[in-house]
């Protein structure tokens, strides 16, 4: 409007005299005129961003919007909503190591989220062999998956729902790799692993137990028959100590040949007193699964407890069962004594020196300080060394492990180049299982790029999560969020993001595990799954970090009533750009950053 | 029903009874127990109001003004540094003609720091265009926030309710607390005559120029004036309600009396012992108490203190550099008279000193003795 037309339409309003005043200071025609979002340099606009916890798991898993999901007690659309980004929430939702729960926001208030807990709760609400929803047709692309472990389970099952024809080798009569056949049964349950392999094969995966690539069906043949091959056969040999009385001595073995033994159902006799040498996962399963045999266990480890790589949990429990650590101890070689078949190991003491290359200090021999144990059998489990025939020159090369680029491709392999991919632990060396799924899912999309002629580092950068540690196969799919607002995959909502002062503290919901006693007479599992009631509790304490959830704060404490309510079943507010000056109030009041404030751009 | 309350919780029935929709209030000794009763009154939910916590009772007063500019009643209450740091939002309440009701507990201002009874913090506050009742008993605090509501409503300013820290705000008397249905009688609900809303905004507290400042004041002045002509009325009313006289000020044997004391606060109390025990021994003494100090009822004082010959104002609180400030005041009041009677100014109680029957006793022999009021104040009490 300019100025004349202003001129016109305002009243002049001439007081005369003092009695023409209003009762209050107040201007006598509304001010809707006045559009103060002209005063506005920055603006807020609703942007969905990623939680810490989100941003920490390999898998990149939309935990905050599945956990909303369990609030709202639709658990079902939780379930399918888990397996956008996970093939297998019953198993993760048992043996995962809780990356996510680590860096949960809420630490900082009261105490995590118990995210895993909550996985389990709804990965054991929906049969696996429900018919999943989200199945691309077929894109006329076969795949070849050599290993059934978790890293070929999660490549199988994203290759499945993107359209390919997947066929699995697996060299055992059983399925699963190390979740079958090296994670003990009381920390998952075989059936569990058995009806996701059904989910599986319910999707049309063509599953195939006695096949070892390399043995029953060489690698050639693999790259006649299909287009893609993806290689994860795992780590399944165990280093050497490399001291004398080790060779050919019946009465040592692996840990990993034990854990497997158990797992296959073999007889194992293991004799009253049993050492382990490690100080790693395999270790304390291995010694964990010795005590549910009936006997007496000592961890033998070279550095302390501060340095040991199993997972502190474990440790905590193995304890409770009655394992026994002896740190700073190595063991300098052994001796076999008489017909009962006793071993004694003569180990020498450590102490710690300088941090070697992986910043931990150093085990030095304390010289002199020699001690022996006495066990029936000696246990090892000082690291995993790949076993991989067909690729066993290049696995010696490599010192182990096959090397690859960003998008998981082979590099040493000249024929069938792009079309040979490897993941899981013949990659990254021993890892946990959600970082083999990251790796099947990281192989899935990059062989789809691959089928479609894109560059797949390119799309692998656009559907990271986060700083990158996991993907977004939702971004990659194109499917919606759950929230219908904008997001943006990359910011990420840390402490310092999130307004506590609007929550309150809650404890954490657990279930206690049974006692060691009763827990150490059986390889069940010993701890329960969520009740729903427990799993609406603890749904209820997410804080929902860097995801808006219609808690009205922007509404009420807008000063100038510039966030309004979408409405008519809408999810939302918008913003009224007209009035909105751009203060911020909002977005340093939204309890949980679900608001960016964007530069404005002014036109000169 | 009649309970042994202190001063601050007898605000909080005040508050109560009142129906106020929104509180903001900033915790200050001695006011906090009258915002802590509050806040539990919100929350468990014995009132149905909004209590918005803030960070300065600046910011107190802000966010009652905005209630009250969106048309709901609101209350805040403070006292002394607290009630200074209002200053500026006491002065954007009144001009805006915001019904607010405060209530301050008179205490001394700092430094050196002090908790106790003094009223020079609402004093130095006359000029901001509030209305100000003072008050001796706990009742009468009970009473005067319901009664400031009605007052304020009707001549569209904000009223400020002031008493003495600790004689009143956390000692226990008997107070009637009335029924809220009787209340509701005496006080309707809240018609504002402008509110703010967001369908048809408008612009509050905007800019006047020279033009017209000068009569938006003149209105504001007129219609303080007005106020001592519409509390008597309110009283009236709330006597026939409540069975409980009021009125802008109240005098106590002045009829006959040469000598006329003038007290504000709970020092009218023991003045009135002093004033049978002086009847008793044959002087003519009597006594009008300060109730509205703003708008001054400069009729009702002329009137009852024109015919004495000695008028003895009692001052807690100090103008340093001149005396007391009710002294000045009423100077001022009765200086129009023709015939006028001598006025003696008498600092006491500062800090919250006691101040006895004994001492006012002795205040009256000096001034019955003295040859004339001088141009000083008398420092009763103070340690020569």
């Amino acid at each position: 409007m300019n100025i004349d037309e202003r001129r016109k339409r305002a009243r002049l309003y001439d007081f005369k005299t003092w009695r023409d005043f209003p009762p209050m200071n107040v201007s006598m025609g509304n001010m809707l005129h006045n559009r103060t979002g002209s005063w506005r340099f920055i603006r807020p606009v609703y942007e969905d961003k990623i939680p810490a916890c989100q941003n920490s798991c390999p898998a990149g898993n939309d935990i905050e919007a599945w956990i909303k999901l369990v609030q709202r007690g639709e658990h079902e659309k939780a379930y399918w909503h888990l397996k956008r980004e996970e093939p297998f929430p019953a198993i993760l939702g048992r043996v995962c190591f809780r990356f996510c729960e680590g860096s949960c926001n809420r630490v900082q208030l009261d105490e995590g989220i118990s995210i895993r807990e909550l996985e389990r709760f709804v990965g054991d609400l929906v049969p696996s062999s429900t018919p999943h929803p989200e199945l691309h047709p077929f894109n006329g692309k076969s795949l070849c998956v050599v290993g059934s472990g978790p890293a070929g389970m999660s490549a199988a099952y994203f290759a499945r729902i993107l359209g390919f024809q997947v066929t699995v080798f697996e060299r055992l009569p059983e399925f699963g790799g190390m979740l079958r056949v090296g994670i003990p049964a009381y920390r998952l349950r075989r059936d569990i692993v058995e009806q996701e392999f059904e989910g599986l094969r319910s999707m049309g995966i063509d599953l195939k137990p006695n096949t070892a690539v390399g043995k029953d069906i060489s690698l050639g043949e693999c790259l006649e028959r299909f287009d893609y091959l993806f290689l994860a056969p795992g780590v399944h040999g165990s280093r050497k100590l490399g001291i004398p009385g080790e060779e050919e001595n019946p009465n040592m073995m692996s840990g990993l040949n034990l854990l497997r033994a158990i797992a296959l159902g073999e007889k194992v006799h293991l004799g009253e007193q049993v050492i382990v040498v490690g100080g790693g996962d395999t270790a304390i399963d291995a010694a964990r699964s010795a005590v549910r045999l009936g006997s007496h266990v000592t961890v033998l480890y070279r550095r302390t407890e501060a340095e040991m790589p199993a997972h502190p949990d474990e440790i905590a429990e193995a304890r409770e069962e009655g394992i026994n650590f002896r740190f700073l101890a190595a063991p300098d070689r052994i001796e076999t004594r008489g017909k009962n078949s006793v071993q004694k190991l003569v180990c020498c003491e450590m102490e710690l020196g300088r941090p070697d290359e992986s910043g931990r200090r150093r085990p030095v021999r304390k010289e002199g300080a020699a001690f022996d144990l006495e066990a029936e059998t000696i246990v090892t489990a000082i690291g995993e060394t790949a076993a991989f025939e067909p690729m066993a020159r290049t696995l010696e090369e490599t010192g182990g492990a096959l090397e690859v680029d960003e998008e998981l491709c082979v590099k040493s392999r000249q024929e069938g180049r792009g079309r040979v991919f490897a993941g899981g632990d013949i990659v990254d060396g021993p890892h946990t299982v959600v970082h083999a799924v990251a790796a099947g899912k990281r192989a899935a999309v990059a062989i789809d790029c691959h089928r479609k002629g894109v560059e797949s580092s390119e799309v692998l950068k656009k559907i990271s999560v986060g700083d990158g540690v996991g993907l977004s196969f939702s971004a990659y799919m194109g499917w919606q969020p759950l929230n219908p607002v904008p997001g943006n995959l990359k910011t990420v909502v840390r402490s310092e993001h999130i307004v506590y002062d609007y929550f309150q503290k809650a404890p954490r919901i657990r279930n206690s595990p049974l006692p060691a006693v009763q827990r150490k007479a059986s390889f069940d599992p010993y701890v329960e799954t969520f009740s729903e009631e427990q799993a609406l509790g603890e749904a209820g304490r997410c804080m929902h970090c860097g995801r808006c959830t219609e808690c009205d704060n922007c509404l009420v404490l807008c000063p100038d009533v510039s966030v309004l309510v979408k409405g008519q079943g809408e999810f939302g507010y918008v913003f009224d750009y007209n009035y909105c000056k751009g203060c911020s109030i909002c977005f340093t009041e939204c309890p949980r950053h679900a608001i960016t404030m964007a530069d404005e751009e002014i036109a000169v | 029903m009649k309970q042994v309350i202190k001063g601050n919780i007898a605000v909080s029935h005040g508050v109560r009874l009142s129906r106020v929709k929104v509180i903001s209030a900033y915790p200050i000794t001695p006011q906090t127990s009258i915002v802590e009763d509050l806040s539990e009154m919100c929350a468990t939910g014995r009132l149905d109001a909004q209590f918005i916590k803030v960070e300065s009772e600046h910011s107190a007063m802000a966010a009652v003004v905005g209630s009250e500019t969106a048309g709901v009643r609101s209350f805040t209450a403070t006292s002394s540094q607290g009630l200074l740091l209002m200053h500026e939002m006491l002065h954007w309440a009144a001009g805006s003609r915001l019904p607010i009701v405060l209530t301050n507990v008179n205490r001394s201002v700092g430094p050196g720091w002090n908790i106790w009874a003094d009223q020079t913090d609402s004093v130095s506050q006359r000029d901001t265009g509030w209305i100000q009742i003072y008050c001796e008993s706990n009742q009468e605090v009970l009473d005067s926030v319901i009664m400031g509501y009605r007052l304020a409503e009707e001549v569209s300013l904000p009223v400020m309710v002031t008493y003495d820290a600790f004689f009143l705000s956390h000692t226990s008397e008997v107070v009637d607390i009335p029924e809220i249905e009787e209340v509701d009688a005496f006080l309707p609900a809240f018609e504002p005559r402008y509110r703010l809303d967001v369908n048809d905004p408008r612009m509050f507290g905007g800019m006047i120029g020279p033009d017209y400042f000068y009569e938006e004041r003149f209105v504001m002045h007129k219609d303080s004036m007005e106020a001592v002509n519409v509390y008597p009325r309110i009283c009236e009313a709330f006597e026939q309600a409540f069975g409980r006289q009021y009125d802008v000020c109240e005098t106590y044997r002045t009829e006959d009396a040469d000598l006329i004391l003038v007290t504000a606060g709970t020092i009218t109390s023991v003045s009135r012992i002093a004033v049978d025990d002086a009847r008793k021994a044959g002087k003519k003494v009597g006594l009008m108490k300060i109730r509205m100090f703003r708008p001054v009822p400069l009729d009702r004082w002329r009137e009852s203190l024109g015919n004495a010959l000695r008028v003895v104002v009692v001052d807690r609180n100090i103008s340093a550099g001149l005396g007391g400030v009710f002294a000045s005041e009423v100077k001022s009041a009765l200086f129009s008279l023709e015939k006028r009677p001598s006025v003696y100014s008498v600092i006491a109680g500062l800090g919250g000193r006691d101040v006895t029957p004994q001492d006012m006793s002795g205040i009256i022999e000096h001034v019955l003795a003295a040859d004339g009021p001088g141009e000083r104040p008398v420092f009763w009490g103070l340690k020569e």
